[in-house]
C-alpha cells in the first residue's frame, strides 16, 4: 500500500494528516467504559425533540443499545 | 453519520428484539434535530454538549487535546448492550476510529443468534448432508468506509453428522475457514462457536465438536482503497473468495475431508459524509443537512466569549 501522511496504518484515507490528533488511534486496551456484567450508569439527557431523557426510566425494562458516536455535524 | 443512518435502517431489527436504541454525541440538541430531519432517524439521538457523560463513562477520547477544537469531547466510539435489569450485556469498541460494529451485530448479540437478512449476498455449497451457506452479514452485505461486516459460513448438519474444532487427532481434518478479497478488503480471525466434547471411549480420545447448525463468524472490513472519502468509488462491488474444508463424520463413519470454493459478491457503496466544504465534492454521499452551519455554531462552543 502507499503510505502518505494522509493514509493510516489501517489504510484509511481522510483530509487531515496521520499525525493530527483527531486521527490517533489508540493503543490496544483503551478505555471502553463500564465493564461486561455492570450496570449501565444512569444518566439524563436532551433528545433532538428538547424531550429529557432517563435512561433508564425510558427504557421502561426493555432491553437497549446505547452507541457513542462522535458526531452528527462532522 | 454511515453508523446513524445504518442503524435506522436496521430500527425494525432492534424493535424485533426488544431492544430501545439511543445514540449519545457531543453535538448540540438542534444540530442532532436537523440531522434527524435530513436522515429520517426515528430513535432517540442525545446530547451530552459538555461531554459530562462521555467523561463520567471514562471513554473520552483523551488523545485529542483541549485545543483541538471542536473534535475534543468527543467519546471513543463504541455501543454497550444492556439487558432488561440495565446490566451491560456486551460491548463493541472497535479500536480504529473508522470501525464501527454493523447494526445486525448488535441485534445478533442480544438474541444469541445470527439472523440472516434476505438482502445479504449469499453463495450455497455442500450437499444434502452438509447445507454451506457463506453470507455477509449486515448493512445488507454493503461494504464502505470502515463499518465491520461479518463473513458467516453456516455449516447445516444431517442429523447425526458432525464436523471437527481444532485439535484434531493425527490424520481428521478440523474446519477452516479462509477468506480473500481484493486490495483494501481486510479479513480479521474467525470466530468459532463452542464445541460439544464427543468422547471416543474405546481410544481414549475425546473429539470437539459441532452438530446441527454452526455459525463460524469472519470480520471484514474496507479500507480507503475500496471505499475512500476523498474520492468516488472507483469499482462498485468486490468478491470474496471463502475456501472451506471440512471433515462430517457420524459415530459410524467419516466422510473425506472436503474443500469447497465459495464466491459471495457484495456491493461496495459510497460512505455518508458531511455537507462540509472538506468532504462534500468528493463523490461519496452528503448528508442534506447543513452542516457548516451547526460545524460553526460547535466551534464557537468552545472559543471564549
Amino acid at each position: 500500500m502507499s503510505q502518505d501522511e494522509y493514509t493510516d496504518e489501517f489504510g484509511f484515507v481522510a483530509p487531515l494528516k496521520t499525525t493530527s490528533n483527531q486521527r490517533r488511534i489508540p493503543d490496544e486496551g483503551f478505555p471502553t467504559g463500564p465493564a461486561i456484567g455492570e450496570r449501565l450508569p444512569d444518566f439524563t439527557l436532551v433528545d433532538q425533540r428538547g424531550r429529557s431523557v432517563d435512561l433508564h426510566a425510558d427504557r421502561a425494562d426493555a432491553k437497549a443499545a446505547v452507541v457513542f458516536f462522535r458526531s452528527a455535524v462532522w | 453519520m454511515t453508523q446513524l443512518g445504518e442503524l435506522q435502517d436496521a430500527l425494525p431489527k432492534f424493535r424485533a428484539a426488544g431492544i430501545k436504541l439511543y445514540a449519545v454525541s457531543y453535538d448540540a440538541p438542534e444540530a442532532l434535530a436537523a440531522f434527524a430531519e435530513a436522515r429520517g432517524i426515528e430513535f432517540s439521538l442525545l446530547s451530552d454538549t459538555d461531554s459530562a457523560v462521555i467523561r463520567s463513562f471514562g471513554i473520552l477520547n483523551t488523545l485529542i487535546q483541549p485545543e483541538d477544537i471542536p473534535f475534543h469531547g468527543i467519546p471513543y466510539p463504541g455501543t454497550y448492550l444492556v439487558d432488561e435489569a440495565g446490566v451491560i450485556r456486551e460491548k463493541f469498541f472497535p479500536r480504529h476510529l473508522a470501525n464501527r460494529a454493523s447494526a445486525e451485530t448488535v441485534v445478533d448479540s442480544a438474541l444469541g443468534k445470527i439472523l440472516m437478512g434476505d438482502d445479504e449476498p449469499r453463495a450455497s455449497g455442500g450437499d444434502d448432508a452438509v447445507r454451506i451457506t457463506a453470507f455477509v452479514h449486515g448493512g445488507g452485505g454493503v461494504l464502505k468506509s470502515g463499518p465491520v461486516r461479518q463473513l458467516v459460513v453456516r455449516f447445516e448438519l444431517r442429523e447425526g453428522l458432525h464436523i471437527y474444532g481444532e485439535p484434531v487427532p493425527d490424520g481428521m481434518v478440523a474446519t477452516s475457514i479462509s477468506v480473500r478479497g481484493p486490495d483494501g478488503l481486510h479479513v480479521e480471525s474467525p470466530v468459532v462457536p463452542a464445541t460439544q466434547p464427543l468422547v471416543l471411549s474405546g481410544l481414549g480420545v475425546t473429539l470437539h465438536v459441532w452438530s446441527g447448525t454452526v455459525d463460524i463468524v469472519v470480520p471484514v472490513w474496507a479500507d480507503s482503497r475500496l471505499v475512500c472519502v476523498t474520492r468516488p468509488v472507483d469499482v462498485p462491488s468486490a468478491t470474496l473468495e471463502v475456501t472451506v474444508r471440512y471433515q462430517a463424520c457420524d459415530e459410524a463413519t467419516c466422510m473425506v475431508p472436503r474443500t469447497e470454493r465459495l464466491q459471495v459478491t457484495v456491493p461496495v457503496e459510497p460512505h455518508d459524509v458531511p455537507n462540509i466544504d472538506l468532504l462534500a465534492k468528493n463523490g461519496q454521499k452528503v448528508t442534506s443537512m447543513d452542516s457548516m452551519t451547526h460545524l460553526d455554531k460547535l466551534v464557537r462552543r468552545f472559543l471564549p466569549g
